[in-house]
């Protein structure tokens, strides 16, 4: 269960929060949404595919951690074995609620910063949110802006694969893999760049693509794939029972 | 030998008229023949300007998915702009015995098996309490519930579950036109034909046009609707009325609003039976089309408008500023449809009661057999509107029989009108003798002698299983191996039914999700 409250300075002023994140229940998952703005940081660890999104059917980019529902490779023995963490793991047990308009005197709808209390939240060691005077620490401000660029990348998201998608450029993927120990698995509901379509495509197209910045993103999210053995290799290790 | 006018090539067709069948046989044969210059087939429509009939919504069938495919639009697109809803099937209410409790359905998605063998006869064997669509098909447990066909996440113009359209007609013709136009490069006008000339052969050489215009093509193709400007007043090609087998020949539009945005949408066609006739119920997106389609031998305008009003008002849809709509059908079709350089296709060609929404369904038949025959010079038009003619006169007889089939099963006694229908004398004797046939032979694919049935077996298995009609297959002709098939297809069957009921979302929540986010190419 969740249970999000919008912060407050006076009353959340002693709340203090697990230094050592991300904790076990936020990190079981095998794969993470992500937006374009990472894809540098993340090109150093992790394979990008594409992924429909549930609700809208819209594409949109996501890190693959592991090969079942909650396994998560890149989680091992309680904390994240990568330099960099995918800012929508980042930033939990936080997120952004709407503030509705009936709610903020008239004025047009605007975002807050929620905690979710049902997560480990302490008030004796850990990260403090607020300063004595009801001011949000250094801490607290990282993850706010760690929030709005998660919103501003899923505006870019939508603009990129919305793009993408009408000039065919992502196609579905399906990755047979098997494991040291004989298991198989099949990666379904991905998608990655069409690269024929890619190579293709008319100068102007491909020019828009470059000045929208689309193009970059599009490279990187292609040469990401190539992590998919490093995470085979991962999982392999997991299966013959050697740690590193 | 052949003489000058037998080379002549074929390449510019006009299309007369701007309704669904112009602009769906525009679409066809602007998609399967690009322009390319002054090389290649143009295409061009002629019609009136006037408003668009308001549409009372109407049903297709799972080819118009292909059919829009091939003209190229996007599913998103053609959803929106015509309001249309998914549609699953039909349901058919009180066509039985006319209780309470009866009622079938008859889905898109073929009964379980189909692709390989003819399980019917196990579903009869042992049907195990459940009616046959419900036991050979997942499909009826997804319509009851009122899901969608597909997800937001499925691609377009594909679906988890056979699905085709209820859509606005008043609005699917403009849709086509804007596209035809845009993409495909059909050439348009609004005019209007006063005069047409013909060759000494008897060919249309060419037509003039109230603003004075000489239009010349080399196949016209009338579109013209029920005026059948080309077919009927030019060419006098008699029409065969079929008004002695289906006595339906008027019909009550009306549309009913939404009482609120959430409110479901069916996922069928819903006709119900009355006296002497039946209700169809359509749900579009914003709104409901009902209509009354009745025999005027059996009841009168007055007291069909009355029958319709008690439907609605038993569903609380009846209030005082509906507007009620007056519809002749003249059931039938020409005795040819392609003659010298004309073929007619919609409505100029013929029209049947719309019981089972084949009025589309031939449009975009015509249309594709058209592009098919098209034949390359002059000389070859006489043989390809001979196959043309062959094929379309077999495929109105097929659905004239099937149409009847629903009403030759019904067991309601109580009005005259279902009791005549019933009369020997009323049924055609190629239905007759299939259900001779079926008494002790399931409906299966050979039983029709054509490659792209409009009805295939598939359909009379549901319409006649869920009229309770009785087959008695010869033991002999049963054995283990299919038996445990078809245990084991109906089993699968029941299973998908529910891993769908987990993961389908409503009817009305994917359309409004379409309407926000569209739906992927892939």
């Amino acid at each position: 269960m969740v249970n999000r409250v919008v912060l407050n300075g006076q009353i959340h002023r002693d709340v203090r929060i697990a230094a050592t994140r991300p904790t076990r229940e936020n990190a079981e998952v095998n794969t993470v949404s992500v937006v374009p703005r990472e894809f540098p940081r993340l090109l150093a660890h992790y394979p990008i595919f594409y992924t429909k999104n549930m609700e809208t059917g819209r594409f949109e980019p996501c890190a693959l951690l592991g090969f079942q529902p909650k396994e998560n490779l890149f989680f091992v023995d309680g904390r994240w074995d990568a330099a960099y963490v995918p800012l929508q793991i980042q930033r939990l047990p936080f997120s952004l609620i709407t503030r509705r308009a009936e709610d903020s005197e008239g004025k047009p709808p605007s975002l807050d910063v929620a905690l979710d209390l049902n997560q480990t939240v302490q008030s004796q060691e850990g990260e403090r949110l607020f300063l004595d005077d009801g001011q949000p620490t250094k801490f607290l401000q990282g993850i706010t802006s760690m929030l709005s660029a998660l919103v501003a990348g899923a505006k870019e998201t939508y603009a990129f694969t919305g793009r993408l998608a009408e000039l065919s450029l992502i196609e579905p993927v399906q990755i047979d893999i098997e494991f040291v120990n004989g298991s198989e698995t099949k990666l379904q509901g991905l998608y990655w760049i069409a690269a024929a379509t890619l190579k293709a495509l008319p100068a102007a197209r491909l020019a828009e693509l470059r000045d929208r910045e689309f193009l970059e993103w599009m490279y990187f999210q292609m040469a990401s794939i190539s992590h998919v053995s490093g995470l085979v290799a991962r999982k392999n290790r997991l299966l013959s029972g050697v740690t590193k | 030998m052949t003489t000058r006018t037998e080379r002549q090539p074929v390449r510019k067709i006009l299309i007369v008229g701007g309704g669904t069948a112009g602009w769906i046989t525009a679409g066809v044969l602007a998609s399967r023949y690009p322009r390319r210059g002054d090389e290649g087939i143009s295409v061009t429509l002629i019609e009136s300007r006037q408003q668009p009939p308001i549409g009372v919504g109407e049903g297709t069938w799972p080819t118009l998915r292909a059919t829009l495919k091939q003209i190229g639009v996007t599913e998103t697109d053609f959803l929106r702009a015509c309001d249309a809803s998914f549609k699953q099937g039909s349901q058919f209410v009180k066509w039985t015995d006319g209780g309470e409790s009866d009622a079938y359905y008859h889905p898109f998605t073929l009964p379980v098996g189909y692709e390989e063998r003819n399980l019917a006869p196990y579903w009869l064997e042992d049907p195990r309490g459940e009616s046959f669509a419900d036991g050979m098909c997942f499909q009826t447990s997804v319509c009851r519930r009122g899901f969608a066909p597909k997800q937001i996440t499925t691609p377009e113009f594909a679906g988890l579950a056979n699905y085709a359209y209820h859509l606005d007609a008043g609005k699917f013709g403009p849709f086509l036109r804007d596209h035809c136009i845009e993409k495909l490069g059909v050439g348009h006008l609004y005019d209007e034909i006063v005069r047409i000339e013909s060759t000494e052969t008897g060919d249309i050489e060419y037509v003039l046009t109230k603003s004075g215009q000489t239009l010349a093509a080399d196949l016209y193709i009338d579109c013209s609707g029920f005026s059948s400007l080309l077919i009927g007043k030019h060419f006098d090609v008699p029409f065969l009325s079929k008004n002695d087998v289906l006595f339906i020949d008027k019909a009550w539009a009306v549309q009913i609003p939404y009482s609120t945005d959430e409110a479901a949408i069916n996922s069928v066609t819903v006709a119900t039976a009355q006296s002497s006739g039946w209700v169809w119920d359509i749900g579009l997106t914003t709104r409901r089309g009902v209509g009354y389609v009745f025999s005027s031998g059996y009841v009168s305008d007055e007291g069909a408008l009355e029958e319709l009003k008690s439907y609605l008002s038993a569903r609380g849809d009846l209030t005082p500023d509906l507007s009620f709509r007056r519809i002749d059908i003249n059931s039938g079709y020409r005795q040819e449809f392609w003659t010298r350089n004309c073929v007619a296709v919609g409505l100029s060609a013929g029209f049947i009661e719309p019981l089972e929404a084949s009025a589309i369904v031939m449009i975009e038949l015509s249309a594709k057999s058209i592009a098919n025959l098209l034949p390359g010079c002059r000389g070859g038009m006489q043989q390809a509107a001979r196959i043309f003619n062959d094929t379309f006169r077999y495929r109105w007889e097929r659905i004239v029989d099937f149409l009847k089939l629903h009403y030759v099963l019904s067991r309601r006694t109580d009005s005259p009108f279902w009791m005549d229908n019933r009369a020997r004398e009323s049924i055609p004797d190629s239905l007759r003798e299939c259900l001779e046939y079926w008494r002790d032979h399931c409906p299966w694919q050979e039983d029709f002698a054509h490659r792209e049935e409009v009805f295939s077996a598939a359909s009379y298995q549901y319409i006649l299983y869920g009229m309770g009609f009785k087959t008695d297959p010869a033991p002999w002709l049963l054995n283990d191996r299919d038996r445990s098939l078809a245990r084991e297809k109906m089993n699968e069957a029941a299973q998908y039914a529910k891993t769908l009921a987990a993961s389908l979302p409503s009817n009305r929540d994917l359309l409004s999700k379409v309407r926000r986010y569209g739906l992927q190419k892939i």
